[in-house]
Protein backbone atom coordinates (compact mmCIF):
# COMPACT_ATOMS: atom_id res chain seq x y z
CA UNK A 1 0.00 0.00 0.00
CA UNK A 2 2.86 2.32 0.95
CA UNK A 3 4.66 1.57 -2.36
CA UNK A 4 1.44 2.38 -4.23
CA UNK A 5 1.17 5.76 -2.44
CA UNK A 6 4.79 6.55 -3.20
CA UNK A 7 4.31 5.79 -6.90
CA UNK A 8 1.32 8.13 -7.07
CA UNK A 9 3.32 10.84 -5.30
CA UNK A 10 6.21 10.46 -7.75
CA UNK A 11 3.82 10.62 -10.70
CA UNK A 12 2.19 13.80 -9.31
CA UNK A 13 5.61 15.43 -8.79
CA UNK A 14 6.79 14.50 -12.29
CA UNK A 15 3.54 15.76 -13.84
CA UNK A 16 3.57 19.02 -11.87
CA UNK A 17 7.26 19.53 -12.68
CA UNK A 18 6.65 18.98 -16.39
CA UNK A 19 3.79 21.46 -16.43
CA UNK A 20 5.89 24.09 -14.66
CA UNK A 21 8.91 23.51 -16.92
CA UNK A 22 6.78 23.92 -20.02
CA UNK A 23 5.75 27.35 -18.74
CA UNK A 24 9.31 28.33 -17.89
CA UNK A 25 10.65 27.71 -21.41
CA UNK A 26 7.87 29.79 -22.95
CA UNK A 27 7.95 32.67 -20.49
CA UNK A 28 11.72 32.87 -20.12
CA UNK A 29 12.15 34.59 -23.45
CA UNK A 30 10.77 37.92 -24.51
CA UNK A 31 9.28 38.33 -27.92
CA UNK A 32 10.82 40.95 -30.19
CA UNK A 33 8.87 44.21 -30.50
CA UNK A 34 6.87 45.25 -33.56
CA UNK A 35 8.83 45.27 -36.82
CA UNK A 36 9.60 48.60 -38.44
CA UNK A 37 9.26 47.67 -42.07
CA UNK A 38 10.21 50.31 -44.69
CA UNK A 39 7.41 51.36 -47.04
CA UNK A 40 9.34 49.93 -49.99
CA UNK A 41 8.97 46.42 -48.60
CA UNK A 42 5.39 46.92 -47.43
CA UNK A 43 4.45 47.79 -50.99
CA UNK A 44 6.33 44.88 -52.54
CA UNK A 45 4.29 42.59 -54.75
CA UNK A 46 4.90 38.86 -54.81
CA UNK A 47 5.22 38.24 -58.54
CA UNK A 48 5.65 34.49 -57.97
CA UNK A 49 2.53 34.08 -55.79
CA UNK A 50 0.82 31.41 -57.88
CA UNK A 51 3.93 29.79 -59.30
CA UNK A 52 3.35 26.11 -58.52
CA UNK A 53 6.77 25.18 -59.91
CA UNK A 54 8.36 26.84 -56.87
CA UNK A 55 6.56 24.73 -54.23
CA UNK A 56 9.37 22.19 -53.91
CA UNK A 57 12.06 24.89 -54.18
CA UNK A 58 10.50 26.86 -51.30
CA UNK A 59 10.28 23.77 -49.12
CA UNK A 60 13.89 22.72 -49.81
CA UNK A 61 15.21 26.22 -49.12
CA UNK A 62 13.16 26.46 -45.91
CA UNK A 63 14.64 23.16 -44.71
CA UNK A 64 18.17 24.32 -45.54
CA UNK A 65 18.08 27.86 -44.17
CA UNK A 66 15.19 28.18 -41.69
CA UNK A 67 14.39 24.82 -40.12
CA UNK A 68 17.31 24.76 -37.66
CA UNK A 69 15.70 27.66 -35.73
CA UNK A 70 12.07 27.82 -36.82
CA UNK A 71 11.50 24.06 -36.73
CA UNK A 72 10.11 21.72 -39.33
CA UNK A 73 6.58 23.07 -38.97
CA UNK A 74 7.42 26.69 -38.21
CA UNK A 75 6.68 26.45 -34.50
CA UNK A 76 10.03 27.95 -33.47
CA UNK A 77 11.22 24.69 -31.97
CA UNK A 78 14.31 23.98 -34.11
CA UNK A 79 17.50 22.76 -32.38
CA UNK A 80 19.13 26.22 -32.49
CA UNK A 81 16.07 28.03 -31.11
CA UNK A 82 16.98 27.16 -27.52
CA UNK A 83 20.19 29.20 -27.69
CA UNK A 84 18.40 32.38 -28.87
CA UNK A 85 17.57 35.19 -26.47
CA UNK A 86 14.43 36.20 -28.34
CA UNK A 87 11.29 34.09 -28.37
CA UNK A 88 9.84 32.71 -31.58
CA UNK A 89 6.38 33.43 -32.91
CA UNK A 90 4.79 30.49 -34.65
CA UNK A 91 4.89 30.92 -38.41
CA UNK A 92 1.51 29.18 -38.46
CA UNK A 93 -0.11 31.81 -36.22
CA UNK A 94 -2.85 34.09 -37.48
CA UNK A 95 -0.73 37.07 -36.37
CA UNK A 96 2.17 36.06 -38.64
CA UNK A 97 0.02 34.97 -41.55
CA UNK A 98 -2.00 38.24 -41.47
CA UNK A 99 1.10 40.17 -42.61
CA UNK A 100 1.59 41.03 -46.27
CA UNK A 101 4.05 39.06 -48.43
CA UNK A 102 6.32 42.12 -48.59
CA UNK A 103 6.51 42.35 -44.79
CA UNK A 104 7.32 38.63 -44.52
CA UNK A 105 9.97 39.12 -47.23
CA UNK A 106 11.57 41.91 -45.15
CA UNK A 107 11.46 39.88 -41.94
CA UNK A 108 12.86 36.80 -43.67
CA UNK A 109 15.71 38.24 -45.72
CA UNK A 110 16.65 41.63 -44.28
CA UNK A 111 16.14 40.57 -40.68
CA UNK A 112 17.04 42.32 -37.42
CA UNK A 113 18.86 41.46 -34.20
CA UNK A 114 19.01 37.68 -33.85
CA UNK A 115 17.18 37.10 -37.12
CA UNK A 116 20.14 37.26 -39.53
CA UNK A 117 20.23 38.78 -42.98
CA UNK A 118 19.79 36.09 -45.61
CA UNK A 119 20.25 38.19 -48.75
CA UNK A 120 23.63 36.67 -49.59
CA UNK A 121 22.61 33.12 -48.69
CA UNK A 122 19.46 33.31 -50.82
CA UNK A 123 20.61 35.73 -53.53
CA UNK A 124 17.83 35.18 -56.09
CA UNK A 125 14.51 37.02 -55.86
CA UNK A 126 12.68 33.99 -57.23
CA UNK A 127 14.06 31.79 -54.45
CA UNK A 128 13.17 34.34 -51.78
CA UNK A 129 9.56 34.48 -52.94
CA UNK A 130 9.53 30.67 -53.11
CA UNK A 131 10.29 30.66 -49.37
CA UNK A 132 7.58 33.27 -48.70
CA UNK A 133 5.13 31.10 -50.64
CA UNK A 134 6.16 28.07 -48.58
CA UNK A 135 5.64 29.99 -45.32
CA UNK A 136 2.07 30.63 -46.50
CA UNK A 137 1.46 26.89 -46.70
CA UNK A 138 2.32 26.44 -43.01
CA UNK A 139 -0.91 27.96 -41.71
CA UNK B 1 31.43 72.38 -86.17
CA UNK B 2 29.15 72.78 -83.18
CA UNK B 3 26.25 71.63 -85.38
CA UNK B 4 28.01 68.36 -86.28
CA UNK B 5 28.97 67.76 -82.66
CA UNK B 6 25.34 68.22 -81.55
CA UNK B 7 24.14 65.80 -84.26
CA UNK B 8 26.72 63.18 -83.23
CA UNK B 9 25.70 63.53 -79.57
CA UNK B 10 22.03 63.20 -80.47
CA UNK B 11 22.68 60.13 -82.65
CA UNK B 12 24.74 58.43 -79.90
CA UNK B 13 22.06 59.26 -77.32
CA UNK B 14 19.14 58.05 -79.46
CA UNK B 15 20.81 54.86 -80.73
CA UNK B 16 22.35 54.17 -77.34
CA UNK B 17 18.92 54.29 -75.79
CA UNK B 18 17.40 52.22 -78.56
CA UNK B 19 19.96 49.46 -78.09
CA UNK B 20 19.64 49.69 -74.33
CA UNK B 21 15.87 49.25 -74.58
CA UNK B 22 16.26 46.26 -76.85
CA UNK B 23 18.64 44.63 -74.40
CA UNK B 24 16.35 45.31 -71.45
CA UNK B 25 13.32 44.00 -73.32
CA UNK B 26 15.09 40.86 -74.43
CA UNK B 27 16.77 40.06 -71.14
CA UNK B 28 13.73 38.78 -69.15
CA UNK B 29 12.66 36.61 -72.07
CA UNK B 30 16.03 35.11 -72.83
CA UNK B 31 17.74 34.97 -69.47
CA UNK B 32 18.45 31.39 -68.51
CA UNK B 33 19.41 31.22 -64.84
CA UNK B 34 22.02 28.88 -63.36
CA UNK B 35 20.72 25.61 -61.90
CA UNK B 36 20.07 25.66 -58.16
CA UNK B 37 22.78 24.23 -55.89
CA UNK B 38 24.49 21.56 -58.02
CA UNK B 39 26.57 21.04 -54.88
CA UNK B 40 26.14 22.24 -51.31
CA UNK B 41 29.82 22.95 -50.74
CA UNK B 42 32.94 23.92 -52.65
CA UNK B 43 34.55 20.71 -51.39
CA UNK B 44 33.62 17.18 -52.27
CA UNK B 45 35.62 15.03 -49.83
CA UNK B 46 39.10 16.28 -50.87
CA UNK B 47 38.26 17.49 -54.35
CA UNK B 48 36.77 20.74 -55.58
CA UNK B 49 33.27 21.31 -56.93
CA UNK B 50 31.92 24.01 -59.23
CA UNK B 51 30.17 25.61 -56.24
CA UNK B 52 31.50 29.00 -55.18
CA UNK B 53 29.52 30.96 -52.55
CA UNK B 54 28.27 34.48 -53.25
CA UNK B 55 30.84 37.29 -53.52
CA UNK B 56 32.41 38.59 -50.29
CA UNK B 57 31.89 35.27 -48.49
CA UNK B 58 34.60 33.84 -46.27
CA UNK B 59 34.79 30.06 -46.03
CA UNK B 60 36.60 28.23 -43.26
CA UNK B 61 37.42 24.59 -43.87
CA UNK B 62 38.70 21.77 -41.69
CA UNK B 63 39.73 18.56 -43.46
CA UNK B 64 40.82 15.63 -41.36
CA UNK B 65 41.91 12.09 -42.11
CA UNK B 66 42.57 9.57 -39.38
CA UNK B 67 44.98 6.66 -39.73
CA UNK B 68 43.97 3.62 -41.77
CA UNK B 69 41.51 1.15 -40.33
CA UNK B 70 43.90 -1.79 -40.93
CA UNK B 71 44.83 -2.26 -37.25
CA UNK B 72 41.20 -2.66 -36.26
CA UNK B 73 40.12 -2.12 -32.70
CA UNK B 74 43.71 -1.91 -31.36
CA UNK B 75 43.85 1.74 -32.47
CA UNK B 76 40.08 2.17 -32.75
CA UNK B 77 40.08 1.76 -36.54
CA UNK B 78 42.64 4.50 -37.07
CA UNK B 79 41.17 7.12 -34.72
CA UNK B 80 44.03 6.65 -32.23
CA UNK B 81 46.61 6.02 -34.99
CA UNK B 82 49.56 8.41 -35.29
CA UNK B 83 49.27 8.82 -39.08
CA UNK B 84 46.43 11.35 -39.03
CA UNK B 85 46.51 14.30 -41.39
CA UNK B 86 44.67 17.61 -41.08
CA UNK B 87 44.28 20.73 -43.18
CA UNK B 88 42.88 24.06 -42.03
CA UNK B 89 42.02 26.55 -44.76
CA UNK B 90 40.42 29.88 -45.49
CA UNK B 91 38.82 30.81 -48.81
CA UNK B 92 37.43 34.17 -49.83
CA UNK B 93 35.13 34.89 -52.75
CA UNK B 94 36.57 38.05 -54.29
CA UNK B 95 34.06 38.36 -57.12
CA UNK B 96 31.19 36.36 -58.56
CA UNK B 97 32.42 32.77 -59.14
CA UNK B 98 36.03 33.68 -58.31
CA UNK B 99 37.64 32.44 -55.11
CA UNK B 100 41.10 32.56 -53.60
CA UNK B 101 42.33 30.52 -50.65
CA UNK B 102 45.13 29.51 -48.35
CA UNK B 103 45.59 26.47 -46.17
CA UNK B 104 48.04 24.57 -44.01
CA UNK B 105 48.26 20.79 -43.88
CA UNK B 106 50.02 18.59 -41.36
CA UNK B 107 51.58 16.10 -43.79
CA UNK B 108 54.83 17.62 -45.12
CA UNK B 109 53.81 20.87 -43.37
CA UNK B 110 52.32 22.15 -46.60
CA UNK B 111 51.24 25.75 -47.08
CA UNK B 112 48.99 25.94 -50.13
CA UNK B 113 47.69 28.96 -52.00
CA UNK B 114 44.84 28.32 -54.38
CA UNK B 115 42.34 29.93 -56.72
CA UNK B 116 39.11 28.67 -58.25
CA UNK B 117 37.08 30.15 -61.07
CA UNK B 118 33.77 28.77 -62.25
CA UNK B 119 33.89 29.99 -65.83
CA UNK B 120 30.49 28.63 -66.85
CA UNK B 121 27.50 27.67 -64.76
CA UNK B 122 25.04 25.09 -66.04
CA UNK B 123 21.70 26.74 -66.79
CA UNK B 124 18.16 25.56 -66.15
CA UNK B 125 17.08 25.59 -69.80
CA UNK B 126 20.28 23.94 -70.96
CA UNK B 127 21.58 26.99 -72.80
CA UNK B 128 24.81 25.98 -71.05
CA UNK B 129 24.55 22.21 -70.39
CA UNK B 130 27.56 21.88 -68.07
CA UNK B 131 29.46 23.81 -65.44
CA UNK B 132 33.11 24.46 -66.24
CA UNK B 133 35.55 25.26 -63.44
CA UNK B 134 39.27 25.92 -63.27
CA UNK B 135 41.18 25.22 -60.08
CA UNK B 136 44.87 25.76 -59.43
CA UNK B 137 47.21 25.88 -56.49
CA UNK B 138 50.83 25.87 -55.46
CA UNK B 139 52.05 24.38 -52.23
CA UNK B 140 55.23 24.84 -50.23
CA UNK B 141 56.69 21.85 -48.42
CA UNK B 142 57.53 23.34 -45.02
CA UNK B 143 59.58 20.54 -43.46
CA UNK B 144 63.05 21.29 -42.10
CA UNK B 145 66.02 20.67 -44.40
CA UNK B 146 66.91 17.51 -42.46
CA UNK B 147 63.76 15.88 -43.85
CA UNK B 148 65.32 15.83 -47.33
CA UNK B 149 68.04 13.28 -46.64
CA UNK B 150 71.45 14.83 -47.49
CA UNK B 151 70.00 18.25 -48.21
CA UNK B 152 71.34 17.90 -51.74
CA UNK B 153 69.40 17.45 -54.95
CA UNK B 154 70.30 16.16 -58.37
CA UNK B 155 68.89 17.69 -61.50
CA UNK B 156 66.98 15.31 -63.76
CA UNK B 157 69.31 13.48 -66.16
CA UNK B 158 72.37 15.01 -64.37
CA UNK B 159 73.42 12.39 -61.88
CA UNK B 160 77.06 13.49 -61.75
CA UNK B 161 76.49 16.73 -59.83
CA UNK B 162 74.46 17.65 -56.78
CA UNK B 163 73.18 21.02 -55.65
CA UNK B 164 72.01 22.56 -52.41
CA UNK B 165 68.30 22.18 -51.74
CA UNK B 166 66.65 25.51 -52.58
CA UNK B 167 63.35 27.08 -51.65
CA UNK B 168 62.03 26.45 -55.17
CA UNK B 169 62.60 22.71 -54.66
CA UNK B 170 59.87 22.79 -52.01
CA UNK B 171 57.19 23.96 -54.41
CA UNK B 172 54.57 21.81 -56.14
CA UNK B 173 51.69 22.76 -58.41
CA UNK B 174 48.27 21.35 -59.22
CA UNK B 175 45.88 22.56 -61.90
CA UNK B 176 42.54 21.09 -62.80
CA UNK B 177 39.77 21.60 -65.35
CA UNK B 178 36.43 20.40 -63.99
CA UNK B 179 33.31 19.76 -66.07
CA UNK B 180 30.14 18.94 -64.17
CA UNK B 181 26.45 18.49 -64.73
CA UNK B 182 23.45 18.37 -62.43
CA UNK B 183 21.39 15.66 -64.13
CA UNK B 184 18.38 15.98 -61.84
CA UNK B 185 17.58 17.28 -58.36
CA UNK B 186 19.14 14.19 -56.84
CA UNK B 187 22.20 13.54 -58.97
CA UNK B 188 25.21 15.70 -59.90
CA UNK B 189 28.42 14.37 -61.40
CA UNK B 190 31.76 15.90 -62.32
CA UNK B 191 34.71 14.76 -64.39
CA UNK B 192 38.04 16.51 -64.42
CA UNK B 193 41.51 16.36 -65.86
CA UNK B 194 44.48 17.57 -63.85
CA UNK B 195 48.18 18.23 -64.14
CA UNK B 196 50.47 17.92 -61.14
CA UNK B 197 54.08 19.06 -61.00
CA UNK B 198 56.62 18.79 -58.18
CA UNK B 199 59.81 20.82 -58.56
CA UNK B 200 61.70 18.18 -56.63
CA UNK B 201 60.88 14.51 -56.07
CA UNK B 202 62.54 11.46 -54.51
CA UNK B 203 64.60 9.11 -56.68
CA UNK B 204 62.47 6.92 -58.92
CA UNK B 205 59.52 9.31 -58.94
CA UNK B 206 58.14 11.46 -61.75
CA UNK B 207 58.00 15.24 -61.60
CA UNK B 208 54.77 15.42 -63.64
CA UNK B 209 51.53 13.51 -63.46
CA UNK B 210 48.35 13.81 -65.46
CA UNK B 211 45.21 12.61 -63.71
CA UNK B 212 41.55 11.96 -64.34
CA UNK B 213 38.86 12.53 -61.75
CA UNK B 214 35.26 11.45 -61.35
CA UNK B 215 33.07 12.49 -58.48
CA UNK B 216 29.51 13.36 -57.57
CA UNK B 217 26.68 13.35 -55.11
CA UNK B 218 23.37 11.57 -54.82
CA UNK B 219 20.91 13.54 -52.72
CA UNK B 220 18.92 11.26 -50.46
CA UNK B 221 17.12 13.84 -48.30
CA UNK B 222 16.77 17.65 -48.32
CA UNK B 223 19.96 17.98 -46.27
CA UNK B 224 21.71 14.65 -46.85
CA UNK B 225 23.68 13.29 -49.80
CA UNK B 226 25.86 10.31 -50.57
CA UNK B 227 29.16 11.58 -52.02
CA UNK B 228 31.80 9.69 -53.96
CA UNK B 229 35.13 10.45 -55.57
CA UNK B 230 37.73 8.65 -57.70
CA UNK B 231 41.11 10.11 -58.69
CA UNK B 232 43.29 8.24 -61.17
CA UNK B 233 46.93 9.20 -61.74
CA UNK B 234 47.70 8.08 -65.29
CA UNK B 235 50.68 6.02 -66.41
CA UNK B 236 51.89 7.99 -69.42
CA UNK B 237 55.32 6.92 -70.63
CA UNK B 238 55.88 9.97 -72.79
CA UNK B 239 55.92 12.33 -69.79
CA UNK B 240 57.64 9.93 -67.40
CA UNK B 241 61.32 10.02 -66.51
CA UNK B 242 61.27 6.37 -65.45
CA UNK B 243 62.01 3.30 -67.55
CA UNK B 244 59.82 1.26 -65.22
CA UNK B 245 57.56 2.41 -62.42
CA UNK B 246 58.34 0.84 -59.07
CA UNK B 247 56.15 3.06 -56.97
CA UNK B 248 53.60 4.63 -59.23
CA UNK B 249 50.90 6.51 -57.27
CA UNK B 250 47.71 4.56 -56.66
CA UNK B 251 44.18 5.74 -57.48
CA UNK B 252 42.25 7.39 -54.67
CA UNK B 253 38.75 6.10 -53.98
CA UNK B 254 36.54 7.69 -51.37
CA UNK B 255 32.88 7.71 -50.48
CA UNK B 256 30.85 9.22 -47.70
CA UNK B 257 27.82 11.14 -46.53
CA UNK B 258 27.24 14.89 -46.55
CA UNK B 259 24.93 16.88 -44.30
CA UNK B 260 24.45 20.53 -45.21
CA UNK B 261 22.76 23.50 -43.58
CA UNK B 262 22.57 27.19 -44.41
CA UNK B 263 26.17 27.89 -43.46
CA UNK B 264 27.76 24.48 -42.86
CA UNK B 265 28.55 21.39 -44.87
CA UNK B 266 29.74 18.31 -43.02
CA UNK B 267 31.11 15.33 -44.90
CA UNK B 268 32.21 12.10 -43.25
CA UNK B 269 33.86 9.57 -45.50
CA UNK B 270 36.35 6.77 -46.03
CA UNK B 271 39.22 6.99 -48.49
CA UNK B 272 42.49 5.23 -49.26
CA UNK B 273 44.79 8.25 -49.59
CA UNK B 274 46.42 9.86 -46.58
CA UNK B 275 47.09 13.11 -48.43
CA UNK B 276 44.68 16.02 -48.36
CA UNK B 277 46.01 18.56 -50.86
CA UNK B 278 45.40 17.32 -54.42
CA UNK B 279 49.01 17.15 -55.66
CA UNK B 280 49.89 14.99 -52.68
CA UNK B 281 47.05 12.61 -53.56
CA UNK B 282 48.00 12.50 -57.24
CA UNK B 283 51.76 12.08 -56.77
CA UNK B 284 52.47 10.42 -53.43
CA UNK B 285 49.56 8.12 -52.62
CA UNK B 286 51.00 4.61 -52.38
CA UNK B 287 48.00 3.11 -50.53
CA UNK B 288 46.30 0.55 -52.74
CA UNK B 289 42.53 0.28 -52.81
CA UNK B 290 42.29 -2.52 -50.31
CA UNK B 291 40.06 -2.80 -47.26
CA UNK B 292 42.88 -2.15 -44.78
CA UNK B 293 44.11 1.01 -46.55
CA UNK B 294 40.94 2.98 -46.03
CA UNK B 295 40.83 5.68 -43.40
CA UNK B 296 37.95 7.60 -41.87
CA UNK B 297 37.95 11.33 -42.64
CA UNK B 298 35.76 14.39 -42.52
CA UNK B 299 35.51 17.76 -44.23
CA UNK B 300 33.68 20.63 -42.57
CA UNK B 301 33.03 24.03 -44.12
CA UNK B 302 31.59 27.15 -42.48
CA UNK B 303 30.54 30.27 -44.38
CA UNK B 304 30.44 33.91 -43.28
CA UNK B 305 28.97 36.56 -45.55
CA UNK B 306 30.02 40.19 -45.45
Amino acid sequence: MKTHKNSILVLIIVFAGSVMLSFITKLDKEMGGPWEVPAKYKAMKNTYKDDASLEKVGKMLYIKHCKSCHGGLGEGDGPKAASMKTGFRSLKSAEFQAQSDGVIYYQSFIGRDEMPNFESKVPEEEDRWAIVNYLRTLK
Amino acid sequence: MRKYTTIIFLLVFVFGNLFAQETEEQTPEEKDKPVRSPFESGYLIDNQTSFIPTAKTLEYVIQHKFGSIGNGKSDLWGIYAPGANIRIGLNYVVAKNMQIGWGIAKKNKYNDFNAKWTILEQTRKNTIPVAVTLYGNFAIDGRPLSAFESGKVQRAFQTDASYDYKFSDRISYFSQLIVGRKFCDRFTMQTAVSFTHFNSVAMGMDHDKIGLHLNGRIKVSPQGSVVFNYDAPLKIKSISEQVEWYNHPEPNLSFGYEISTSTHAFQIYMGNSDGIIPQEIMMNNLNKITKDSFAIGFTITRLWSF
